[in-house]
């Protein structure tokens, strides 16, 4: 049985007992994927990112609890369009930003906020 | 042989209610931690403003909050309070404490009502307190009542002054405030905060890290940012400031610098027009201690 059918199981349960869960639909993306694309990326030099082994940068933020945080950059209000977006243009959402463009594809940047977003 | 015979099953029985005594008043203890504990987990506690606590809990809370108030106002001197200190601080406290606690003939505000505990009227205030009570609760606010600490908005001379016209707010007619009011128009579109003085009279020698510390609740940066060292609501609107001191940029477009640090705290917006801080109206003092706080956060 898979994580998901398990998931699946419960949720009514979830919903029966009054339970939200207060996250919606997760975002598309594989999340597996994306950690190995977080790695691969070289993220954690300038963050610390949970789950990821050695990312302990202190250039930018830490992500920790980065699927709770209200904005992204402190400018975008944080959905998983708009970190898409940033991953993937940083300088496009504000022109100050130190955030480089790492040339991230758009499925590969699907995959990284798949697994930024299990960071609760 | 027969007394001895008696004190021994005296001393028996005594020794058995002892026991009895004593077990059912740790099950006494336990049931009352349990009991507090569902209370608290299960939401059985009302938390509506407009459910007064009953009477007994009114009559307890509102004693604590008095003897800790006169307790700390005790050490407070009090200077002469004169008429002039008054009239100086009649603006403040027409733009300041009047939309929650009202005037002689004036209502307060909407969010002045419908508070739990309802913000007393000042001129009973007045007669009921000591002039240090009065400065005492302006300056550092009372927890869990919606009364602000106003220390790092006012300077102490400012905060006399407020407190001199609290002072006299018994004496005032309801025609005699309206009157001294007319005098002087607050105009309401004009900026609430521009009665607060430079802040030169604060400025201090060296940066303090335990002042900076005690501004983060003083400018509500809890509200918005897990700052270790802090007791708050843990939110995450902004970045976790945990390492803020070993950052190597502010808001991802500064170098982490005690410079730009206090120009990013004062002026969020300039540095990035973008950003979702607001500007907050930190004077240079408060931001040079904040600044020196976040040092410290390696």
């Amino acid at each position: 049985m898979t994580a998901r059918t398990v998931l699946l199981l419960l949720l009514p349960l979830l919903i029966a007992s009054g339970c939200s869960s207060d996250e919606g639909e997760p975002p598309p993306g594989d999340p597996e994927v994306g950690q190995a694309a977080i790695r691969e990326y070289g993220c954690g030099s300038c963050h610390v990112i949970p789950g990821i082994g050695g990312a302990d940068g202190r250039t930018g933020p830490s992500l920790e609890r980065i699927a709770k945080r209200v904005y992204l950059a402190g400018v975008l209000p944080n959905t998983p369009d708009d970190m898409v977006r940033w991953i993937r243009e940083p300088e496009a959402v504000d022109p100050r930003t130190a955030m480089p463009n790492m040339g991230v594809s758009e499925s590969d940047a699907r995959d990284i906020t798949a697994y930024l977003y299990t960071l609760k | 042989m027969k007394n001895q015979n008696r004190q021994d099953s005296v001393r028996k029985i005594r020794k058995r209610i002892e026991i009895h005594v004593g077990i059912a008043i740790a099950a006494l203890v336990v049931a009352m931690g349990v009991g507090a504990a569902g209370f608290v987990y299960w939401g059985a506690y009302n938390v509506s403003a407009l459910q007064q606590h009953t009477e007994p809990v009114f009559t307890v809370l509102n004693m604590a909050l008095d003897r800790s108030i006169r307790q700390r106002a005790e050490e407070v001197e009090t200077p002469r309070l004169t008429a002039e200190m008054a009239e100086q601080g009649r603006p403040i406290f027409q733009r300041k404490c009047v939309q929650c606690h009202g005037a002689p003939g004036v209502g307060r505000d909407d969010v002045g009502k419908g508070m739990t505990p309802v913000p007393p009227n000042l001129a009973h205030t007045a007669k009921a307190k000591s002039a240090a009570e009065v400065f005492w609760s302006v300056k550092h606010g009372i927890k869990m009542t919606g009364m602000p600490s106003w220390q790092f908005k006012f300077t102490d001379e400012q905060i006399w002054n407020v407190t001199a016209f609290v002072m006299r707010l018994p004496e005032l007619s309801p025609a005699e405030y309206q009157a001294m009011v007319a005098e002087e128009h607050v105009e309401e579109g004009a900026d609430r905060n521009d009665v607060s003085a430079p802040a030169q009279a604060r400025r201090a020698a060296t940066p303090d890290a335990e002042r900076g510390k005690m501004a983060m609740y003083g400018y509500a940066c809890i509200a918005c940012h897990r700052i270790p060292g802090t007791v708050g609501p843990h939110s995450d609107v902004g970045p976790p400031l945990a390492g803020i001191g070993g950052r190597r940029y502010i808001a991802g477009v500064l170098a982490n610098t005690p410079e730009n640090m206090v120009h990013w705290l004062r002026h969020p917006t300039e540095v990035d027009p973008l950003t979702a801080m607001p500007d907050l109206g930190v004077t240079e003092q408060d931001a040079l201690d904040m600044a020196a706080y976040l040092e410290t956060l390696e």
